[in-house]
């Protein structure tokens, strides 16, 4: 536990008090309509979303995640981060195509690109997963804050999973997108601060930059320094052939859409950018922000790594960055520190409460259950649906323990079969709503069989991770590609309409000389 | 220069040209240029205020090659977005 005097609970009360008052202004904005509660009326400027993208990706367990494979791994473990990196082609690509579609979410694109049955098979399937893995995400992150309040005041995890969640869900319900976006504004700067206070803080604790190489050259680890220190080609802990797919997953997985989890989130702050200029540049910084924190951080871990070197829990070096500021910032300061935990974390809960909801009220009840209904019962949806997300995450919270392998499983096989249809949606104008479909259902069959069955019967030894993505995608081609081919193209007015509306890149032929034809472009 | 367009007619900006594939060459090296750069300066490292020069220099490079392309694409888009927002509202009600 961690001692708090008078100005610990000061800043706590004042931070919370900030933070949710600041989002619940807003409510007058956010009421107005559904475009409001969800994308802020489509007006922001870019650097509202950008510092919104870098908030919410900075979450109570992004820390505990970068100090585990930074402690692992030294400067090369900022690769495992890498995958953020799809922004720096899609806000030049892919993002401009989104955009251009208006498309609230990922799942209405699906009904834009791909149309009839398929296309709404599509829509539903998109928009149901998302309600699960937003509720999910929300249940991760908040029993990852019940943690932290554990170590802090030693209370039992699932009082900070209910109670800063809660605290949160307030500006999310009464203002939607624009307490989210405008909360995150100012929680992304706290939270940029501490983590250069704590971080600095724990250079400092270690000697200082000159002792911490000197001190890693006496224990025989410069290698930590050397972001490119592989251990071979394909040996070892962490080969070349890791680093290469990491890449080709992260960046060339710009050009489309769904190729990372993140593309959900950054979705919504595309459309909420106020021109496609706006929204380029805003998922562009947003990353640039989090690849340079990370680094910060990394940093601040090699220190950690200086001072404890002989940690061999996870748990205990998975803890590195909040200890290096619980440890060593002066008494006054730790409450300040707690606070910008917990702006860390609510930034990451109010999006996914007010993401998770989009999808059910845009996709399943406007588009589904209710076509006809008004702007105030689709706001009042809107935090209905807000609700309905916070009670799953205290149940997702509250199991998360006994679940989370079978989860990341779940993560891992819905990123590895659909990465490459994920590109082909928009480079392609033969790539179909069937085939698209199908990939997404024998993705499920066949990474259980690679990742889990097989290896057990020993028909084939257990893969490393980068091996089983290349071996799901081409199993995955070696079905969709056929399907498409043996189903009919997408029906050329809806593809016209679309190409003259979202201008994508790559192989539309076709479709461009027809548009041309119509003088549509 | 040439390399360096500061004007789009609207039709040329909607289409793949040269600056939009220096564009997603450069950005990508950015990215690794701050991170790396960034994680070596707090260390006080030579080679990462190197690294973040190198990066912010093509920062503002790219940023001059794509930046009237986007603006242009944008503002002919802007002109078209009411009635595509109109187009979209009619497809949630299944009125498309």
């Amino acid at each position: 536990m961690i001692p708090f005097g008078f100005l610990d609970w000061f800043w706590l009360g004042a931070f919370l008090v900030l933070m949710v008052g600041s989002g619940i202004r807003f409510y007058r904005l956010g009421k107005r309509s559904e475009s409001d509660f969800f994308l802020a009326g489509r007006g922001l400027p870019w650097w509202l979303p950008a510092s919104s993208v870098y908030a919410t990706h900075t979450a109570t367990d992004t820390p505990m995640w970068v100090s585990g494979v930074v402690y692992r791994f030294g400067f090369s473990g900022l690769w495992y981060t890498f995958y953020a990196a799809w922004c720096a082609i899609s806000a030049f690509v892919s993002t401009k195509i989104f955009r251009r579609s208006l498309a609230y979410t990922q799942a209405e694109w699906q009904s834009l690109r791909f149309g009839g049955l398929s296309g709404e098979l599509l829509r539903g399937w998109v928009s149901g997963w998302q309600v699960f893995l937003n509720m999910f995400i929300l249940g991760w992150v908040g029993i990852a804050m019940g943690k932290v309040c554990h170590y802090v005041f030693g209370w039992p995890p699932w009082i900070g999973l209910i109670v800063f969640s809660s605290a949160c869900a307030f500006y999310v319900l009464a203002a939607g997108y624009w307490g989210v976006v405008m909360a995150d504004f100012q929680q992304g700067i706290i939270a940029f601060i501490i983590i250069i206070i704590v971080s600095l803080k724990g250079v400092h604790a270690a000697g200082g930059p000159g002792a911490i190489i000197d001190k890693l050259s006496a224990m025989g680890e410069t290698g930590r320094l050397n972001p490119f220190s592989f251990t071979g080609f394909f040996e070892g802990e962490f080969p070349v052939a890791w680093f290469i797919t990491m890449l080709v997953i992260g960046i060339l997985g710009g050009l489309g859409m769904g190729t990372a989890i993140d593309w959900y989130p950054e979705a919504q702050r595309i459309q909420s950018a106020r021109t496609v200029k706006d929204a380029s540049w805003s998922i562009w910084a947003g990353s640039a922000l989090v690849m340079m924190r990370n680094a910060v951080w990394a940093a601040a871990i090699l220190a950690f790594f200086v001072l404890y070197p002989d940690l061999e829990n996870v748990k205990d070096y998975e803890m590195a960055w909040f200890r290096l500021g619980f440890e060593h910032l002066p008494v006054g300061m730790i409450g300040f520190f707690f606070a910008a935990i917990v702006a860390i974390h609510i930034s990451t809960i109010s999006t996914h409460l007010n993401l998770g909801a989009v999808y059910i009220t845009r996709d399943l009840y406007h588009h589904y259950i209710n076509p006809g209904a008004s702007q105030a019962q689709l706001v009042w949806i809107g935090r209905v649906a807000t609700l309905i997300l916070l009670l799953g995450s205290f149940v997702f919270g509250s199991i998360m323990e006994n679940i989370t392998e079978w989860l990341i499983f779940a993560l891992w096989i819905m990123a590895a079969g659909v990465w490459l249809p994920g590109i082909l949606q928009v480079v392609w104008w033969r790539f179909n709503g069937w085939g698209y479909l199908t990939a997404w259902i024998f993705n499920l069959v066949f990474s259980w069989l690679v990742v889990w069955v097989l290896p057990a019967f020993e028909v084939i030894p257990h893969l490393r991770d980068y091996q089983q993505f290349w071996i799901l995608m081409i199993l995955g081609a070696l079905v969709f590609i056929p399907v498409t081919f043996l189903t009919k193209p997408e029906n050329m007015d809806r593809l016209v309409k679309f190409y003259a509306m979202s201008r994508p890149i790559g192989w539309w032929g076709p479709v461009k000389r027809e548009a041309q034809r119509r003088g549509l472009i | 220069m040439d390399l360096l367009k500061k004007k789009w007619l609207p039709e040329h900006a909607d289409t793949w040209t040269k600056e939009d594939t220096i564009t997603i060459i450069i950005s990508p090296i950015i990215y690794i240029l701050l991170t790396i750069g960034c994680a070596l300066s707090v260390l006080l490292i030579p080679l990462g205020f190197l690294l973040l020069f190198v990066g912010i220099v093509l920062l503002i490079v790219m940023v001059r090659l794509i930046n009237p392309k986007l603006s242009a694409i944008s503002e002919n888009y802007e002109k078209k977005q009411k009635q595509y927002l109109e187009d979209l509202e009619k497809k949630v009600k299944w009125e498309d």
